[in-house]
């Protein structure tokens, strides 16, 4: 409990600092002026998602091989998760197209395919709704997600970088280099350090409470025996 | 057991390489002004300026200029508005309209600016 604590506290002050930086020290970039501070909250949500989608196509794979419950609510629980922090990309994203391209929506490469991935993980949480009995769900959850993640590289990755978008170049561009300028660069490392732990305390948090309930219907079920 | 789960693993590859290819078109929903002539309905042409010049009326409130697409073809644009902000530094441009009489009218104009991460002072 106590630890937990700490690690909430140590997130906030981290993300109050990343978002002091945000607004302080970065400077305004050539062109975009000061939208660009936009990008380091749309840069690490959408870094984020890619992330849960993964974790949780790993985890749906572990449980295959074990079975174990545990693996599942990871899986799950790292979807949802993901879930969120994807809508809050295309949201931001749409913001900032609206503001430099001029239109919210476009039907841009990028768009299309943050869409699709919206639709595809968007069916994974009703898929799960729509299963009662837990070991099945599970099961069929876990190839779903499996099967999904083949998908993420090529929407996230590889079409956005194969059409012409009005999305700006990634961060990475396709000469593989980073073309940042350096205080930028060291305040989006900062700003993915901090989306990332409040992820994962998220992630936690979900898991453990479910650890708790579980627990709590097992000695329930005992009691009853007795 | 096996077998069956490779053979349905190369199904969904299967079926993920027949969709990138049937999609492939509309993924995109821009085009050149070659498809844009013999298209009816609004269409969506990227391009760049084909000259630095940009002509806006007295009342503010029409822009033309030329714009250069991918293949090199050169239309003169209408936009009925004001002139978009960067319109002059975009390192692309996004014509939303219908092409009429040798001339493209666009409804919108996109924006796509140059974005280098990059501080706007410049140490000299």
């Amino acid at each position: 409990m106590r630890r937990s604590f700490l690690s909430i506290l140590g997130i906030f002050i981290w993300t109050v600092g990343v978002i002091y930086a945000v607004f302080t020290i970065v400077p305004p970039a050539e062109g975009l002026g000061n939208l660009v501070r936009i990008a380091f909250f749309h840069i690490p949500v959408a870094w984020v998602s890619v992330l849960a989608f993964l974790l949780s196509a790993v985890w749906a794979f572990q449980y295959l091989r074990t079975r174990k419950p545990e693996h599942d609510w990871r899986s799950s629980a790292a979807v949802s998760i993901g879930f969120a922090f994807c809508i809050l990309a295309t949201v931001s994203g749409a913001t900032f197209a609206k503001l430099t391209w001029g239109a919210y929506w476009n039907w841009d490469p990028r768009q299309t395919t943050i869409f699709i991935l919206l639709l595809i993980y968007g069916a994974y949480l009703a898929l799960r709704s729509a299963i009662e009995d837990e070991e099945q769900k599970a099961r069929i959850a876990a190839v779903y997600s499996l099967c999904s993640f083949i998908t993420v590289p090529f929407l996230v990755f590889i079409i956005p970088r194969y059409y012409f978008s009005l999305h700006p170049a990634p961060v990475i561009n396709s000469a593989a280099r980073i073309e940042m300028d350096k205080i930028m660069l060291a305040v989006l490392i900062a700003a993915l350090i901090a989306c990332t732990a409040i992820f994962w305390q998220l992630l936690t948090y979900r898991v453990n409470s479910r650890q708790k309930r579980e627990a709590a219907a097992i000695s329930g079920e005992e009691g009853v025996k007795q | 057991m096996k077998l069956r789960h490779s053979i349905g693993f190369l199904i969904i590859i299967a079926f993920l390489a027949y969709s990138f290819t049937v999609f492939q078109t509309s993924l995109t929903p821009y085009v050149s002004f070659a498809q844009a002539k013999s298209s009816t309905g609004a269409v969506q042409v990227r391009g760049v300026l084909a000259t630095e010049k940009i002509t806006v009326t007295e009342n503010g409130k029409t822009v033309t200029f030329s714009l250069r697409d991918e293949a090199g073809e050169e239309v003169s644009v209408i936009y009925q508005g004001a002139k978009p902000e960067g319109l002059d530094q975009a390192t692309s441009i996004v014509a939303v309209g219908k092409y009429q009489n040798d001339q493209f009218v666009a409804e919108k104009l996109l924006i796509k600016c140059p974005s280098k991460y990059q501080g706007s002072v410049k140490p000299s």
